[in-house]
Protein backbone atom coordinates (compact mmCIF):
# COMPACT_ATOMS: atom_id res chain seq x y z
CA UNK A 1 0.00 0.00 0.00
CA UNK A 2 2.82 2.38 0.91
CA UNK A 3 4.46 1.65 -2.37
CA UNK A 4 1.21 2.32 -4.18
CA UNK A 5 0.80 5.64 -2.45
CA UNK A 6 4.36 6.63 -3.24
CA UNK A 7 3.87 5.85 -6.90
CA UNK A 8 0.60 7.77 -6.94
CA UNK A 9 2.26 10.85 -5.47
CA UNK A 10 5.25 10.47 -7.78
CA UNK A 11 2.99 10.50 -10.84
CA UNK A 12 1.10 13.54 -9.65
CA UNK A 13 4.24 15.47 -8.71
CA UNK A 14 5.87 14.72 -12.04
CA UNK A 15 2.85 16.14 -13.85
CA UNK A 16 2.78 19.30 -11.76
CA UNK A 17 6.52 19.80 -12.15
CA UNK A 18 6.36 19.31 -15.89
CA UNK A 19 3.52 21.83 -16.18
CA UNK A 20 5.31 24.46 -14.10
CA UNK A 21 8.51 24.07 -16.07
CA UNK A 22 6.55 24.38 -19.25
CA UNK A 23 4.81 27.55 -18.10
CA UNK A 24 8.14 29.02 -17.04
CA UNK A 25 10.04 28.30 -20.19
CA UNK A 26 9.22 31.55 -21.97
CA UNK A 27 8.25 33.64 -18.97
CA UNK A 28 11.08 36.11 -19.53
CA UNK A 29 10.47 36.56 -23.24
CA UNK A 30 9.97 40.12 -24.50
CA UNK A 31 6.73 40.70 -26.38
CA UNK A 32 7.33 43.81 -28.45
CA UNK A 33 9.89 43.46 -31.21
CA UNK A 34 12.76 45.94 -30.82
CA UNK A 35 14.32 47.97 -33.61
CA UNK A 36 11.45 47.18 -35.93
CA UNK A 37 8.50 48.95 -37.44
CA UNK A 38 5.47 49.47 -35.21
CA UNK A 39 2.57 50.93 -37.14
CA UNK A 40 -0.08 53.05 -35.47
CA UNK A 41 -3.01 55.21 -36.51
CA UNK A 42 -4.33 58.51 -35.22
CA UNK A 43 -7.95 59.54 -35.74
CA UNK A 44 -8.49 63.25 -35.26
CA UNK A 45 -12.14 63.42 -34.24
CA UNK A 46 -12.11 67.21 -34.47
CA UNK A 47 -11.58 66.94 -38.22
CA UNK A 48 -13.88 63.96 -38.85
CA UNK A 49 -17.17 64.87 -40.55
CA UNK A 50 -18.64 61.35 -40.51
CA UNK A 51 -18.77 61.03 -44.31
CA UNK A 52 -17.90 57.31 -44.28
CA UNK A 53 -15.45 57.65 -47.16
CA UNK A 54 -12.93 55.62 -45.13
CA UNK A 55 -15.36 52.75 -44.56
CA UNK A 56 -16.29 52.65 -48.26
CA UNK A 57 -12.66 52.69 -49.36
CA UNK A 58 -11.82 49.90 -46.90
CA UNK A 59 -14.62 47.69 -48.18
CA UNK A 60 -13.53 48.23 -51.76
CA UNK A 61 -9.78 47.80 -51.25
CA UNK A 62 -9.96 44.76 -49.00
CA UNK A 63 -12.94 43.15 -50.73
CA UNK A 64 -14.97 43.01 -47.53
CA UNK A 65 -18.36 41.40 -48.26
CA UNK A 66 -21.65 43.13 -47.45
CA UNK A 67 -23.09 42.47 -44.02
CA UNK A 68 -19.73 42.63 -42.23
CA UNK A 69 -17.20 45.46 -41.91
CA UNK A 70 -13.62 46.03 -40.88
CA UNK A 71 -14.26 49.68 -40.25
CA UNK A 72 -17.30 51.70 -39.19
CA UNK A 73 -17.77 55.29 -38.09
CA UNK A 74 -20.06 55.52 -35.12
CA UNK A 75 -22.10 58.69 -34.69
CA UNK A 76 -23.26 59.92 -31.30
CA UNK A 77 -25.21 62.99 -30.35
CA UNK A 78 -26.49 65.52 -31.16
CA UNK A 79 -24.89 67.44 -28.33
CA UNK A 80 -25.36 71.07 -27.35
CA UNK A 81 -28.21 73.54 -27.88
CA UNK A 82 -29.65 74.51 -31.25
CA UNK A 83 -28.21 76.15 -33.38
CA UNK A 84 -24.85 75.11 -31.89
CA UNK A 85 -25.56 71.40 -32.16
CA UNK A 86 -22.96 68.89 -33.28
CA UNK A 87 -22.35 65.16 -33.54
CA UNK A 88 -19.29 63.21 -32.51
CA UNK A 89 -17.76 60.51 -34.66
CA UNK A 90 -15.57 57.70 -33.50
CA UNK A 91 -13.76 55.02 -35.40
CA UNK A 92 -14.80 51.42 -34.76
CA UNK A 93 -12.10 49.05 -36.00
CA UNK A 94 -9.24 46.93 -34.71
CA UNK A 95 -7.21 48.95 -32.18
CA UNK A 96 -4.01 47.03 -33.00
CA UNK A 97 -3.38 46.12 -29.38
CA UNK A 98 0.20 45.41 -28.36
CA UNK A 99 -1.06 43.07 -25.66
CA UNK A 100 -3.79 41.64 -27.83
CA UNK A 101 -6.38 39.40 -26.14
CA UNK A 102 -7.33 37.94 -29.53
CA UNK A 103 -3.75 36.73 -30.03
CA UNK A 104 -3.52 35.33 -26.51
CA UNK A 105 -6.62 33.16 -26.81
CA UNK A 106 -6.32 31.85 -30.38
CA UNK A 107 -5.74 28.10 -30.10
CA UNK A 108 -3.92 27.73 -33.40
CA UNK A 109 -1.91 30.93 -33.60
CA UNK A 110 -4.03 32.08 -36.54
CA UNK A 111 -4.41 35.40 -34.76
CA UNK A 112 -0.86 36.73 -34.50
CA UNK A 113 1.24 39.88 -34.33
CA UNK A 114 3.34 40.32 -37.43
CA UNK A 115 6.99 40.62 -36.38
CA UNK A 116 8.04 43.06 -39.08
CA UNK A 117 5.22 45.59 -38.76
CA UNK A 118 3.67 45.02 -35.34
CA UNK A 119 0.32 44.61 -37.08
CA UNK A 120 -2.16 42.21 -35.48
CA UNK A 121 -3.12 39.91 -38.33
CA UNK A 122 -5.13 36.79 -39.14
CA UNK A 123 -3.70 33.76 -40.93
CA UNK A 124 -6.86 32.70 -42.67
CA UNK A 125 -5.56 29.21 -43.47
CA UNK A 126 -4.72 28.41 -39.85
CA UNK A 127 -8.03 29.73 -38.51
CA UNK A 128 -10.57 27.04 -37.62
CA UNK A 129 -13.36 29.46 -36.77
CA UNK A 130 -13.69 28.74 -33.06
CA UNK A 131 -14.61 32.40 -32.52
CA UNK A 132 -12.65 32.56 -29.29
CA UNK A 133 -10.87 35.71 -30.55
CA UNK A 134 -14.20 37.33 -31.39
CA UNK A 135 -15.36 36.80 -27.81
CA UNK A 136 -11.99 37.90 -26.40
CA UNK A 137 -11.65 41.20 -28.27
CA UNK A 138 -12.83 43.88 -25.83
CA UNK A 139 -13.57 46.21 -28.75
CA UNK A 140 -15.96 43.73 -30.41
CA UNK A 141 -14.70 44.42 -33.90
CA UNK A 142 -13.75 40.93 -35.11
CA UNK A 143 -16.12 38.96 -37.29
CA UNK A 144 -16.30 35.78 -39.33
CA UNK A 145 -15.84 36.56 -43.00
CA UNK A 146 -18.75 34.82 -44.75
CA UNK A 147 -16.62 34.00 -47.79
CA UNK A 148 -13.52 32.56 -46.10
CA UNK A 149 -15.24 31.36 -42.89
CA UNK A 150 -12.21 32.75 -41.06
CA UNK A 151 -11.95 35.47 -38.46
CA UNK A 152 -11.33 38.84 -40.09
CA UNK A 153 -10.65 42.46 -39.10
CA UNK A 154 -8.65 45.57 -39.99
CA UNK A 155 -4.96 44.88 -40.62
CA UNK A 156 -3.98 48.39 -41.75
CA UNK A 157 -4.28 47.08 -45.34
CA UNK A 158 -1.20 44.92 -44.75
CA UNK A 159 -2.06 42.57 -47.61
CA UNK A 160 -3.30 45.26 -50.01
CA UNK A 161 -2.21 48.90 -49.95
CA UNK A 162 0.84 48.48 -47.69
CA UNK A 163 2.13 45.75 -49.92
CA UNK A 164 1.86 48.15 -52.85
CA UNK A 165 3.77 50.78 -50.89
CA UNK A 166 0.70 52.93 -50.32
CA UNK A 167 -0.98 54.25 -47.18
CA UNK A 168 -3.99 52.33 -45.82
CA UNK A 169 -7.13 52.87 -47.90
CA UNK A 170 -8.99 54.79 -45.20
CA UNK A 171 -6.10 57.24 -44.76
CA UNK A 172 -5.94 57.89 -48.50
CA UNK A 173 -9.69 58.33 -48.79
CA UNK A 174 -10.30 60.76 -45.94
CA UNK A 175 -11.26 64.16 -47.47
CA UNK A 176 -10.43 66.16 -44.33
CA UNK A 177 -7.14 64.48 -43.47
CA UNK A 178 -8.47 63.24 -40.15
CA UNK A 179 -6.42 60.01 -40.28
CA UNK A 180 -2.65 59.79 -39.83
CA UNK A 181 -0.70 56.57 -40.25
CA UNK A 182 2.91 55.97 -39.30
CA UNK A 183 5.67 54.17 -37.46
CA UNK A 184 6.00 54.64 -33.70
CA UNK A 185 9.61 53.45 -33.82
CA UNK A 186 10.60 56.30 -36.13
CA UNK A 187 11.16 59.42 -33.95
CA UNK A 188 10.87 61.71 -36.97
CA UNK A 189 7.56 60.38 -38.28
CA UNK A 190 4.54 62.66 -38.47
CA UNK A 191 2.55 60.46 -36.17
CA UNK A 192 5.15 60.56 -33.39
CA UNK A 193 5.25 64.36 -33.69
CA UNK A 194 1.45 64.53 -33.57
CA UNK A 195 1.24 62.23 -30.55
CA UNK A 196 3.84 64.31 -28.74
CA UNK A 197 2.16 67.65 -29.31
CA UNK A 198 -1.55 66.97 -28.94
CA UNK A 199 -3.73 65.53 -26.18
CA UNK A 200 -4.68 62.08 -27.41
CA UNK A 201 -6.61 59.22 -25.83
CA UNK A 202 -7.17 55.54 -26.40
CA UNK A 203 -10.23 53.51 -25.44
CA UNK A 204 -10.42 50.82 -22.75
CA UNK A 205 -6.76 51.28 -21.85
CA UNK A 206 -7.59 50.04 -18.36
CA UNK A 207 -7.93 46.52 -19.75
CA UNK A 208 -4.19 46.46 -20.37
CA UNK A 209 -4.48 46.03 -24.13
CA UNK A 210 -2.05 48.85 -25.11
CA UNK A 211 -4.00 49.84 -28.24
CA UNK A 212 -2.21 51.59 -31.11
CA UNK A 213 -5.28 53.40 -32.40
CA UNK A 214 -4.98 56.91 -30.95
CA UNK A 215 -7.72 59.51 -30.99
CA UNK A 216 -7.98 63.26 -30.59
CA UNK A 217 -11.20 64.11 -28.78
CA UNK A 218 -13.77 66.24 -30.57
CA UNK A 219 -15.59 69.06 -28.83
CA UNK A 220 -16.75 68.64 -25.27
CA UNK A 221 -20.05 66.93 -24.60
CA UNK A 222 -21.31 63.44 -24.16
CA UNK A 223 -20.99 63.53 -20.41
CA UNK A 224 -24.20 62.63 -18.63
CA UNK A 225 -24.66 64.98 -15.67
CA UNK B 1 -36.86 34.64 -27.28
CA UNK B 2 -34.90 37.75 -26.55
CA UNK B 3 -33.19 36.17 -23.53
CA UNK B 4 -31.04 34.20 -25.98
CA UNK B 5 -30.04 37.21 -28.05
CA UNK B 6 -28.02 40.21 -27.08
CA UNK B 7 -25.90 42.73 -28.87
CA UNK B 8 -22.48 41.34 -27.99
CA UNK B 9 -23.34 37.65 -27.87
CA UNK B 10 -20.64 35.55 -29.51
CA UNK B 11 -20.92 32.16 -27.87
CA UNK B 12 -24.35 30.60 -27.65
CA UNK B 13 -25.92 27.42 -26.25
CA UNK B 14 -23.69 24.75 -27.87
CA UNK B 15 -20.81 26.14 -25.81
CA UNK B 16 -22.95 25.91 -22.65
CA UNK B 17 -23.58 22.24 -23.42
CA UNK B 18 -19.90 21.68 -24.12
CA UNK B 19 -18.94 23.22 -20.77
CA UNK B 20 -21.62 21.15 -19.08
CA UNK B 21 -20.58 17.86 -20.66
CA UNK B 22 -16.87 18.37 -20.01
CA UNK B 23 -17.73 19.10 -16.36
CA UNK B 24 -19.91 16.00 -16.06
CA UNK B 25 -17.15 13.84 -17.49
CA UNK B 26 -14.50 15.28 -15.19
CA UNK B 27 -16.77 14.93 -12.17
CA UNK B 28 -17.87 11.38 -13.02
CA UNK B 29 -14.26 10.28 -13.45
CA UNK B 30 -13.23 11.96 -10.21
CA UNK B 31 -15.97 10.21 -8.26
CA UNK B 32 -15.32 6.90 -9.98
CA UNK B 33 -11.73 7.02 -8.72
CA UNK B 34 -12.85 8.00 -5.22
CA UNK B 35 -15.47 5.25 -5.15
CA UNK B 36 -13.01 2.63 -6.29
CA UNK B 37 -10.22 3.53 -3.91
CA UNK B 38 -12.01 4.80 -0.84
CA UNK B 39 -15.35 3.02 -0.86
CA UNK B 40 -15.75 -0.13 -2.94
CA UNK B 41 -12.13 -1.34 -3.03
CA UNK B 42 -12.84 -4.99 -4.00
CA UNK B 43 -14.41 -5.91 -7.35
CA UNK B 44 -15.18 -2.38 -8.60
CA UNK B 45 -16.49 -3.78 -11.88
CA UNK B 46 -19.55 -5.09 -10.05
CA UNK B 47 -20.60 -1.73 -8.59
CA UNK B 48 -23.46 -0.20 -10.56
CA UNK B 49 -22.25 3.30 -9.71
CA UNK B 50 -18.70 2.78 -10.88
CA UNK B 51 -20.02 1.13 -14.02
CA UNK B 52 -22.31 4.07 -14.63
CA UNK B 53 -19.43 6.54 -14.16
CA UNK B 54 -17.26 4.50 -16.54
CA UNK B 55 -19.99 4.78 -19.12
CA UNK B 56 -20.90 8.42 -18.54
CA UNK B 57 -17.37 9.85 -18.46
CA UNK B 58 -16.36 8.76 -21.99
CA UNK B 59 -19.77 9.40 -23.55
CA UNK B 60 -20.00 12.95 -22.21
CA UNK B 61 -16.44 13.92 -23.06
CA UNK B 62 -16.84 12.63 -26.62
CA UNK B 63 -20.20 14.35 -27.02
CA UNK B 64 -18.68 17.57 -25.69
CA UNK B 65 -15.79 17.40 -28.13
CA UNK B 66 -18.24 16.63 -30.93
CA UNK B 67 -20.24 19.74 -30.09
CA UNK B 68 -17.08 21.84 -29.95
CA UNK B 69 -15.99 20.64 -33.39
CA UNK B 70 -19.36 21.07 -35.09
CA UNK B 71 -19.62 24.58 -33.67
CA UNK B 72 -16.48 25.70 -35.54
CA UNK B 73 -17.06 27.59 -38.76
CA UNK B 74 -14.70 25.07 -40.39
CA UNK B 75 -15.46 21.79 -38.63
CA UNK B 76 -13.39 19.72 -41.06
CA UNK B 77 -10.26 21.62 -40.16
CA UNK B 78 -10.43 20.90 -36.43
CA UNK B 79 -7.16 18.97 -36.75
CA UNK B 80 -5.37 22.30 -37.02
CA UNK B 81 -6.14 22.83 -33.32
CA UNK B 82 -4.15 19.69 -32.58
CA UNK B 83 -1.33 20.44 -34.98
CA UNK B 84 -0.67 24.09 -34.18
CA UNK B 85 -0.84 25.17 -30.71
CA UNK B 86 -0.56 28.24 -28.59
CA UNK B 87 0.62 28.03 -24.97
CA UNK B 88 -1.10 31.29 -24.02
CA UNK B 89 -4.49 30.05 -25.22
CA UNK B 90 -6.71 28.45 -22.59
CA UNK B 91 -8.53 26.63 -25.37
CA UNK B 92 -5.33 25.18 -26.77
CA UNK B 93 -4.07 24.00 -23.39
CA UNK B 94 -7.57 22.73 -22.58
CA UNK B 95 -7.72 20.63 -25.72
CA UNK B 96 -4.36 19.08 -24.79
CA UNK B 97 -5.64 18.30 -21.29
CA UNK B 98 -8.80 16.88 -22.79
CA UNK B 99 -6.89 14.54 -25.09
CA UNK B 100 -4.51 13.18 -22.46
CA UNK B 101 -7.42 12.90 -20.06
CA UNK B 102 -9.44 10.88 -22.57
CA UNK B 103 -6.58 8.44 -23.17
CA UNK B 104 -5.88 7.93 -19.46
CA UNK B 105 -9.58 7.63 -18.78
CA UNK B 106 -9.87 4.70 -21.17
CA UNK B 107 -6.82 3.07 -19.60
CA UNK B 108 -8.33 3.43 -16.15
CA UNK B 109 -11.69 2.07 -17.29
CA UNK B 110 -9.90 -0.89 -18.84
CA UNK B 111 -8.36 -1.56 -15.43
CA UNK B 112 -11.74 -1.48 -13.70
CA UNK B 113 -13.18 -3.81 -16.31
CA UNK B 114 -10.08 -5.98 -16.32
CA UNK B 115 -11.87 -9.16 -15.21
CA UNK B 116 -14.13 -8.94 -18.26
CA UNK B 117 -11.31 -8.07 -20.61
CA UNK B 118 -9.10 -10.87 -19.33
CA UNK B 119 -11.92 -13.37 -19.55
CA UNK B 120 -12.65 -12.42 -23.12
CA UNK B 121 -9.05 -12.11 -24.30
CA UNK B 122 -8.08 -15.49 -22.88
CA UNK B 123 -10.02 -17.05 -25.71
CA UNK B 124 -9.63 -14.46 -28.45
CA UNK B 125 -6.61 -12.22 -28.00
CA UNK B 126 -4.19 -13.62 -25.42
CA UNK B 127 -1.59 -10.87 -25.90
CA UNK B 128 -4.07 -8.30 -24.66
CA UNK B 129 -3.38 -9.64 -21.19
CA UNK B 130 0.14 -8.29 -21.33
CA UNK B 131 -1.34 -4.85 -21.73
CA UNK B 132 -3.78 -5.21 -18.87
CA UNK B 133 -1.00 -6.59 -16.68
CA UNK B 134 1.16 -3.60 -17.56
CA UNK B 135 -1.74 -1.26 -16.81
CA UNK B 136 -2.09 -2.89 -13.40
CA UNK B 137 1.54 -2.21 -12.64
CA UNK B 138 1.25 1.49 -13.45
CA UNK B 139 -2.18 1.87 -11.89
CA UNK B 140 -1.19 4.18 -9.00
CA UNK B 141 0.69 6.56 -11.30
CA UNK B 142 -2.12 6.45 -13.82
CA UNK B 143 -4.72 7.17 -11.14
CA UNK B 144 -2.75 10.07 -9.71
CA UNK B 145 -2.39 11.76 -13.08
CA UNK B 146 -6.00 11.05 -13.98
CA UNK B 147 -7.29 12.71 -10.79
CA UNK B 148 -5.22 15.83 -11.45
CA UNK B 149 -6.33 15.91 -15.09
CA UNK B 150 -9.99 15.54 -14.21
CA UNK B 151 -9.72 18.43 -11.75
CA UNK B 152 -7.88 20.47 -14.40
CA UNK B 153 -10.57 19.69 -16.94
CA UNK B 154 -13.27 20.83 -14.53
CA UNK B 155 -11.43 24.08 -13.85
CA UNK B 156 -10.57 24.59 -17.52
CA UNK B 157 -14.25 24.97 -18.41
CA UNK B 158 -14.22 28.05 -16.16
CA UNK B 159 -10.85 29.40 -17.30
CA UNK B 160 -12.08 29.25 -20.89
CA UNK B 161 -14.61 31.97 -20.05
CA UNK B 162 -12.60 33.87 -17.48
CA UNK B 163 -9.91 34.55 -20.13
CA UNK B 164 -12.28 36.96 -21.89
CA UNK B 165 -11.32 40.50 -20.80
CA UNK B 166 -14.24 42.16 -22.60
CA UNK B 167 -16.96 40.76 -20.33
CA UNK B 168 -16.57 41.79 -16.68
CA UNK B 169 -18.82 39.06 -15.34
CA UNK B 170 -16.87 36.30 -17.07
CA UNK B 171 -13.45 37.82 -16.48
CA UNK B 172 -13.70 36.78 -12.86
CA UNK B 173 -11.17 34.74 -10.87
CA UNK B 174 -13.88 32.89 -8.95
CA UNK B 175 -15.47 31.47 -12.11
CA UNK B 176 -13.07 28.49 -12.56
CA UNK B 177 -13.62 27.46 -8.94
CA UNK B 178 -17.37 27.70 -9.36
CA UNK B 179 -17.30 25.63 -12.55
CA UNK B 180 -14.97 23.06 -11.01
CA UNK B 181 -17.24 22.57 -7.99
CA UNK B 182 -20.44 22.46 -9.99
CA UNK B 183 -18.77 20.13 -12.50
CA UNK B 184 -17.86 17.77 -9.67
CA UNK B 185 -21.37 17.80 -8.30
CA UNK B 186 -22.82 17.17 -11.77
CA UNK B 187 -20.46 14.21 -12.09
CA UNK B 188 -21.60 12.86 -8.74
CA UNK B 189 -25.24 13.35 -9.70
CA UNK B 190 -24.86 11.68 -13.08
CA UNK B 191 -23.09 8.69 -11.49
CA UNK B 192 -25.92 8.32 -8.98
CA UNK B 193 -28.58 8.66 -11.63
CA UNK B 194 -26.81 6.25 -13.98
CA UNK B 195 -26.14 3.88 -11.09
CA UNK B 196 -29.75 3.52 -10.03
CA UNK B 197 -30.79 3.21 -13.68
CA UNK B 198 -28.28 0.36 -14.02
CA UNK B 199 -30.00 -1.32 -11.07
CA UNK B 200 -27.54 -0.23 -8.43
CA UNK B 201 -28.93 -0.55 -4.92
CA UNK B 202 -30.19 2.92 -3.87
CA UNK B 203 -29.33 2.16 -0.26
CA UNK B 204 -25.76 1.01 -0.89
CA UNK B 205 -22.52 2.28 0.62
CA UNK B 206 -21.65 3.99 -2.69
CA UNK B 207 -24.72 6.21 -2.43
CA UNK B 208 -23.98 6.99 1.20
CA UNK B 209 -20.38 7.78 0.30
CA UNK B 210 -21.34 10.18 -2.51
CA UNK B 211 -24.04 11.86 -0.45
CA UNK B 212 -21.56 12.45 2.35
CA UNK B 213 -19.34 14.37 -0.07
CA UNK B 214 -22.22 16.10 -1.82
CA UNK B 215 -23.55 17.90 1.24
CA UNK B 216 -20.40 19.95 1.92
CA UNK B 217 -19.88 20.34 -1.83
CA UNK B 218 -23.26 22.04 -2.25
CA UNK B 219 -22.64 24.26 0.78
CA UNK B 220 -19.29 25.39 -0.59
CA UNK B 221 -20.88 25.96 -4.00
CA UNK B 222 -23.43 28.32 -2.45
CA UNK B 223 -20.64 30.24 -0.71
CA UNK B 224 -18.70 30.46 -3.98
CA UNK B 225 -21.74 31.75 -5.91
CA UNK B 226 -22.22 34.37 -3.20
CA UNK B 227 -18.54 35.34 -3.41
CA UNK B 228 -18.75 35.48 -7.20
CA UNK B 229 -21.53 38.07 -7.19
CA UNK B 230 -20.30 39.94 -4.11
CA UNK B 231 -16.96 40.35 -5.86
CA UNK B 232 -18.69 41.83 -8.91
CA UNK B 233 -20.82 44.20 -6.85
CA UNK B 234 -17.89 45.40 -4.75
CA UNK B 235 -15.73 45.93 -7.83
CA UNK B 236 -18.29 48.48 -8.97
CA UNK B 237 -18.55 50.00 -12.42
CA UNK B 238 -19.42 47.65 -15.26
CA UNK B 239 -18.88 44.62 -13.00
CA UNK B 240 -21.63 45.77 -10.68
CA UNK B 241 -23.91 46.54 -13.63
CA UNK B 242 -23.21 43.05 -14.99
CA UNK B 243 -24.21 41.45 -11.69
CA UNK B 244 -27.38 43.55 -11.51
CA UNK B 245 -28.32 42.74 -15.10
CA UNK B 246 -27.87 39.04 -14.45
CA UNK B 247 -29.69 38.78 -11.15
CA UNK B 248 -32.46 41.31 -11.69
CA UNK B 249 -35.99 40.64 -12.83
CA UNK B 250 -36.55 38.93 -16.12
CA UNK B 251 -35.90 35.54 -17.65
CA UNK B 252 -32.35 35.00 -16.42
CA UNK B 253 -33.10 36.36 -12.97
CA UNK B 254 -35.83 33.74 -12.65
CA UNK B 255 -33.47 31.03 -13.91
CA UNK B 256 -30.97 32.02 -11.26
CA UNK B 257 -33.21 32.39 -8.23
CA UNK B 258 -35.65 29.62 -8.95
CA UNK B 259 -33.78 27.26 -11.25
CA UNK B 260 -30.26 27.36 -9.86
CA UNK B 261 -30.67 28.31 -6.21
CA UNK B 262 -33.90 26.41 -5.50
CA UNK B 263 -34.00 23.42 -7.86
CA UNK B 264 -30.28 23.02 -8.41
CA UNK B 265 -28.91 23.61 -4.92
CA UNK B 266 -31.52 23.89 -2.14
CA UNK B 267 -33.67 20.91 -3.13
CA UNK B 268 -30.73 18.50 -3.49
CA UNK B 269 -29.24 19.78 -0.24
CA UNK B 270 -32.52 19.27 1.63
CA UNK B 271 -33.03 15.82 0.08
CA UNK B 272 -29.47 14.79 0.93
CA UNK B 273 -29.90 15.89 4.52
CA UNK B 274 -33.27 14.16 4.74
CA UNK B 275 -31.90 10.90 3.33
CA UNK B 276 -28.92 11.05 5.67
CA UNK B 277 -31.09 11.77 8.70
CA UNK B 278 -33.77 9.17 8.04
CA UNK B 279 -31.48 6.62 6.38
CA UNK B 280 -34.24 6.11 3.83
CA UNK B 281 -32.80 5.89 0.35
CA UNK B 282 -35.33 4.86 -2.22
CA UNK B 283 -34.83 4.62 -5.93
CA UNK B 284 -37.09 7.61 -6.59
CA UNK B 285 -35.41 9.81 -3.96
CA UNK B 286 -31.93 9.20 -5.27
CA UNK B 287 -32.97 9.63 -8.91
CA UNK B 288 -34.99 12.80 -8.27
CA UNK B 289 -32.21 14.43 -6.23
CA UNK B 290 -29.63 13.65 -8.87
CA UNK B 291 -31.87 14.96 -11.65
CA UNK B 292 -32.37 18.24 -9.80
CA UNK B 293 -28.61 18.71 -9.38
CA UNK B 294 -27.91 17.94 -13.02
CA UNK B 295 -30.61 20.29 -14.21
CA UNK B 296 -29.26 22.98 -11.89
CA UNK B 297 -25.73 22.68 -13.28
CA UNK B 298 -26.99 22.76 -16.86
CA UNK B 299 -28.94 25.91 -16.06
CA UNK B 300 -25.92 27.43 -14.33
CA UNK B 301 -23.80 26.96 -17.47
CA UNK B 302 -26.42 28.65 -19.65
CA UNK B 303 -27.03 31.39 -17.12
CA UNK B 304 -23.33 32.28 -16.81
CA UNK B 305 -22.69 32.10 -20.55
CA UNK B 306 -25.66 34.24 -21.61
CA UNK B 307 -25.75 36.79 -18.81
CA UNK B 308 -21.95 36.98 -18.90
CA UNK B 309 -22.11 38.28 -22.46
CA UNK B 310 -24.88 40.75 -21.66
CA UNK B 311 -22.65 43.44 -20.18
CA UNK B 312 -19.35 44.59 -21.67
CA UNK B 313 -16.38 46.32 -20.14
S1 LIG C 1 -8.79 45.47 -31.12
FE1 LIG C 1 -9.50 43.38 -30.87
S2 LIG C 1 -8.89 42.39 -32.76
FE2 LIG C 1 -7.71 44.27 -32.65
S3 LIG C 1 -5.79 43.65 -31.65
FE3 LIG C 1 -7.15 44.40 -30.04
S4 LIG C 1 -8.15 42.52 -29.30
FE4 LIG C 1 -7.25 42.01 -31.28
S1 LIG D 1 -11.64 32.09 -34.87
FE1 LIG D 1 -9.68 31.70 -35.93
S2 LIG D 1 -8.37 33.43 -35.42
FE2 LIG D 1 -10.08 33.45 -33.97
S3 LIG D 1 -9.35 32.31 -32.18
FE3 LIG D 1 -10.41 30.83 -33.45
S4 LIG D 1 -8.81 29.96 -34.76
FE4 LIG D 1 -7.95 31.84 -33.89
Amino acid sequence: MDNVRRQFIKGGTALVAATSLYLLHDAGAEDTPQGKVRYALLHDETKCIGCNACAEACRHTNQVPEGVARLRIERSGPYGEFPEQYYRFSRVSCQQCEQAPCVNVCPTGAAYIDDKTGIVSVNSWKCVGCQYCIAACPYHIRFINPLTHSADKCDFCKETNLRDGKQPACVEACPTGALMFGDLEDPHSNIVAALNTQPVYRTKEDLGTHPKLFRIRAKAGGITL
Amino acid sequence: MSAFHSEYLVWHWPIAFYLFLAGVSAGAMFFAVLLKHLCVKEAPHLSGYIRAACLIAPVTVMAGLGILVTDLTKPLQFWKILLFYNPTSVMSVGVMILLVYTVLMFMWIALVMRPYIDEWSELHLPWLQHITAWLSRVEPTLTGILVILSLSLGAYTGFLLSALPGYPMLNNPVLPILFLLSGLSSGAASSLLGGVLLHGNPDSREVKFIHKIEIPLILVEIVVIFTFFMGLVLTGGQSKIAAMNALGFGFWGAVFWFGILVIGLSVPLAMNLFMTATAKRRWAYVAATASCSLLGVLMLRHFILYTGQLTIA
